[in-house]
């Protein structure tokens, strides 16, 4: 039996011209785990919010969706509440009610069971989700994972037949990510639920799927079984793989004839057999002089230069911030936060800080934005204590702070309104905010190029997607031309390609001597673009190197790629490293 | 969180809100002394109770007797009724009825005020939205959902406060008038965060039905039977002290002359005190009652715990004695001894 049929289904927003969907064909069998992925803005999640009447967007529709055989329209209000569960993005705004008991009631209560079953439902979830531990709290004191797994819980609590979930681990760190998505697929698997799901962390999730539809510009360009959709893609040549888990991405990018990996371990598989065929293939040439360590060694070059790039920098040099043996607690009682720490970050560098929940990581920042203060040790900010700063000179033209959430910067109605106000309106006069001879035009004209905000200017900024917003914060924070910028997780909530926008963006901006420190759980990104990587650990950083140095030697926290392809290419952090490993095998 | 678990804030929660109803309005409404005396007492042990004697007395020392003896000087002052002129001020004669009632005023204020702080303690947030969504169900919901919102907006202020004062725009930042403007607009942003977040809550509510004819309302509370012996004996108690006061056992008049009814003791009126001292003390002593249980449970444990050296060498059989307690229903009904094949023998 089909959960969902969707034929032929176009949707037009009003006033647009463009459709946000246009002839997307879905079948989705009921028990099956469906994911959907494609980049921001090709209408997954109004594809998604189609699937519910309520949820749908207004707008001029054709084709039809069928659940279970009938026209959802004709499915009643009543029925779609019970039997389709949508959990959406923000753990927190989704909550309505203030206890846990009364939150996973909620919607029994809508439906209007009596007390009994309700009291029935609600142990079982609570028991099923391991939530009895903070059943009577109120939700204010649960972490992002637990509220996000609340969230799942009270849609559970209802029995429905068919799970949607719109990209729902986007706003959680990896851990309580992948716990989140493990859960899901439990229920998948246990309950036989059905479950649509999009996510930008395909690498937890590909995996499992039964089926995968890929979108790209309201259409579904490629459907299938996982390692289907990477044939698929690959023959497309689309670049919706950057979005891919790490193996598949490898896969793209080298040439071969077997089934494409989906996992770490299947792709360390694949790459011991791509390697195997290469060197019989060079031994029937008779060319075959041990590549293997030749191979690595030619990495081995590749890494050298970066540490060469890095170790330009002096040891005389001034460092751009500097940390001495920091202490730091939020108030007497409690326990100390940032234990000893010590931390030297160059001039013009990419210094990214990772490590677990609730190490002191953004407690640190803060203390370098002077939002806190350590009670012990001291910051220079380019050999000049913190403390001698006033607020107009560390925040006008020195040290720029992006924070977590980019909307707690948005303040106008519109992108450009919102970058004018930055710099005290559109008057060329000057202020603190804005105080060197250049028109205020030139200046946000420049910013709004390097953020690639060209095409967005008129739009209201929480109309923006994940990534837009991210570099609208971006742009406003580069208008005061900080030399120092800290970035609080610039890559949450993201996908892949907004990443690497993001990448190099920030290449860029330290080629202008801007010194970036950012703190992030994503370990891939940091790989990619950072200088030095730091690991943070019970308050203090337990070891900094350059990044690639510093995955190279790790054996859990370290990237994908490395995992799948140390035995081969021990340095090879990135995808495009062991791209560029077997390509120079094939050379050979 | 950690607070000690009191056995009648585990009653159900109209029993707690009508109890404190019950002893407010009479100390309140009866200025009878020997009723506000044990009143006094009730509350005073069991705001002890509760909270401590620590906290009891610090409050009470540095806020209420103060009060009290503000009111307690201040009627005597200003009001001259009464028969037993003591001493005369500028204002007028100072009588001894005056006085007295003064005192009975601020006791009563005082002995209020101590109800109401057990009351605080006893009936949380929660309980009183359970209560009183019973008599309108939508103001539980709402009243749930402010309680939700004022935790989650002032983790918000604070995060755009630190989002602004890195970008040097925070209220601490700046002259009086750049500091106002600042506050507007991380005023702004706030509203416009939290319209927009009120979407995906009134999605998320959509998406569960919300809005459907016919909602329940669920809640933790059960009015369990003990519940209903609890209420059978205030009720009772409360039917002898109403049945007291009609008889004029509460009677108290401060003017001209003082009039106290019940006094001297009748057997009526001690029965009607009596009564009364029951309800006071009511949760004082239902928590009394309940730590004298585990105490007795208490030594029944380190009885099976602490047995003797030598027995327990000597008995490798005596846990699966223990074990075996746990039998079923057949076998109870079987006799119990039977081992399992014989309850079998039996039933056929």
């Amino acid at each position: 039996m089909n959960c969902i049929e969707i034929e032929k289904f176009s949707f037009l927003y009003p006033q647009q011209t463009v459709p946000a969907l246009a002839g997307v064909d879905m079948t989705v069998e009921e028990g099956s785990f469906v994911v959907l992925c494609g980049k921001s803005g090709c209408g997954k999640s109004t594809l998604l919010r189609q699937m519910k009447t309520v949820l749908a967007s207004h707008g001029q529709k054709s084709g039809c969706i069928r659940y279970f055989g009938t026209e959802l329209e004709e499915v009643d209000e009543r029925t779609q509440s019970a039997e389709i569960g949508y959990v959406l993005q923000n753990p927190d705004n989704q909550i309505v009610t203030d206890k846990v008991w009364h939150e996973l009631a909620f919607g029994l209560e809508s439906l209007g069971y009596d007390s009994a079953t309700i009291r029935l439902r609600v142990a079982e979830m609570a028991s099923y989700f391991g939530i009895q531990a903070w059943f009577l709290r109120n939700v204010n004191e649960l972490s992002g994972g637990q509220k996000q797994l609340l969230n799942l819980a009270s849609v559970m609590a209802m029995h429905p037949r068919l799970l949607i979930l719109d990209e729902p681990t986007s706003q959680l760190d990896p851990i309580a990510a992948s716990d989140f998505l493990e859960t899901v697929r439990k229920i998948n698997r246990d309950v036989g639920t059905t479950v649509i799901l999009t996510e930008h962390r395909l690498e937890d999730v590909i995996p499992w799927a039964d089926q995968v539809y890929v979108m790209d510009g309201g259409r579904m360009i490629a459907d299938g079984t996982p390692s289907e959709i990477g044939r698929k893609l690959k023959e497309l040549g689309h670049d919706m793989f950057l979005s891919m888990p790490t193996p598949m991405q490898v896969y793209a990018g080298v040439e071969s004839s077997r089934e494409c990996p989906l996992t770490v371990r299947q792709g360390r598989r694949w790459l011991e057999k791509e390697l195997e065929d290469l060197q019989l293939k060079a031994a029937e040439c008779e060319e075959n002089i041990g590549g293997n360590g030749r191979e690595t060694e030619s990495v081995h070059h590749e890494t050298e230069s970066v540490r060469k790039r890095t170790h330009v920098f002096s040891e005389k040099e001034v460092p751009e911030i500097r940390l001495r043996d920091i202490w730091f607690r939020y108030e007497r009682e409690l326990p100390d936060v940032v234990k000893g720490l010590s931390l030297d970050v160059r001039k013009r560098e990419i210094f990214a800080l990772v490590g677990g929940n609730g190490t002191g990581k953004s407690t640190t920042m803060n203390l370098i934005a002077r939002i806190r203060h350590p009670y012990r040790g001291k910051i220079w900010l380019e050999g000049k204590s913190i403390d001698k700063y006033t607020d107009n000179e560390l925040y006008h033209g020195f040290l720029g702070v992006m924070p977590q959430n980019p909307q707690s910067l948005f303040v106008k109605k519109t992108v450009r309104d919102d970058l004018y106000e930055m710099i005290d309106g559109k008057k060329e006069k000057r202020s603190d905010a804005f105080s060197i001879e250049m028109s205020k035009r030139d200046a946000v004209a420049g910013i709004v190029s390097l953020t690639k905000l060209a095409d967005l200017l008129d739009r209201h900024p929480y109309d923006l997607s994940g990534g837009e917003q991210q570099r609208l914060a971006l742009a406003k924070v580069l208008l005061l031309r900080p030399r120092i910028l800290l970035m609080d997780e610039p890559t949450k909530g993201i996908d892949n390609h907004y990443k690497k926008e993001l990448g190099e963006i920030l290449r860029k901006l330290t080629e202008h001597g801007v010194t970036i420190l950012l703190i992030s759980h994503d370990v891939e990104f940091c790989a990619q673009y950072a200088d030095r990587v730091g690991l943070f650990f019970e308050g203090n950083v337990v070891t900094n190197k350059p990044a690639k140095e510093f995955f190279a030697g790790n054996s859990f926290y370290t990237t994908a790629a490395n995992r799948m392809s140390r035995q081969f290419f021990p340095d090879a952090v990135t995808v495009e490293d062991v791209v560029a490993g077997v390509d120079a095998y094939v050379r050979r | 969180m950690n607070k000690r678990s009191d056995a009648f804030s585990a009653c159900h929660p109209a029993v707690n809100f009508f109890y404190f109803m019950l002893v407010l309005l009479v100390t309140m409404f009866l200025s009878h002394p020997v009723l506000l005396g044990i009143s006094f007492l009730g509350a005073f042990f069991y705001a002890v109770r509760l909270k401590g004697w620590k906290a009891v007395a610090k409050f009470n020392l540095i806020f209420t007797l103060p009060a009290m003896v503000i009111v307690a000087f201040i009627n005597p002052a200003f009001n001259h009724y009464g028969v037993t002129t003591l001493f005369y001020l500028k204002t007028g004669p100072v009588t001894l009825e005056a006085i007295v009632y003064g005192i009975v005023l601020a006791s009563m204020l005082f002995i209020a005020i101590l109800w109401f702080s057990c009351y605080n303690e006893v009936m949380t947030t929660d309980k009183f939205v359970y209560l009183f969504g019973r008599v309108i169900p939508a103001l539980s919901l709402v009243l749930s959902m402010v309680f939700r919102f004022v935790p989650k907006f002032n983790a918000q202020v604070k995060v755009i406060r630190n989002g602004q004062k890195c970008v040097g725009r925070d209220m601490s930042n700046g002259k009086l008038i750049k500091k106002i403007r600042y506050g507007l607009t991380i005023l702004s942003i706030l509203i416009t965060w939290a319209l927009e977040n009120a979407i995906d809550t009134s999605d998320s509510m959509r998406a569960r039905g919300y809005g459907l004819k016919g909602r329940s309302s669920f809640s933790i509370y059960h009015f369990d039977r003990r519940d209903v012996t609890v209420t059978g004996i205030l009720a009772g108690l409360l039917g002898v002290c109403l049945l007291g006061f009609h008889y004029g056992f509460s009677f108290a008049q401060y003017d001209p002359v003082i009039k106290i009814g019940g006094i001297p003791l009748t057997p009526w009126s001690v029965i009607t005190y009596l009564a009364w001292t029951f309800i006071c003390f009511f949760p004082f002593l239902l928590g009394l009652w309940e730590d004298e249980s585990f105490k007795k449970l208490e030594k029944k444990m380190r009885m099976d715990r602490d047995i003797p050296w030598y027995l327990k060498e000597d008995e490798p059989g005596s846990e699966q004695k223990i074990l075996k307690t746990d039998m079923t229903f057949t076998e109870y009904m079987n006799g119990g001894k039977e081992t399992e094949g014989g309850t079998e023998c039996e039933l056929y």
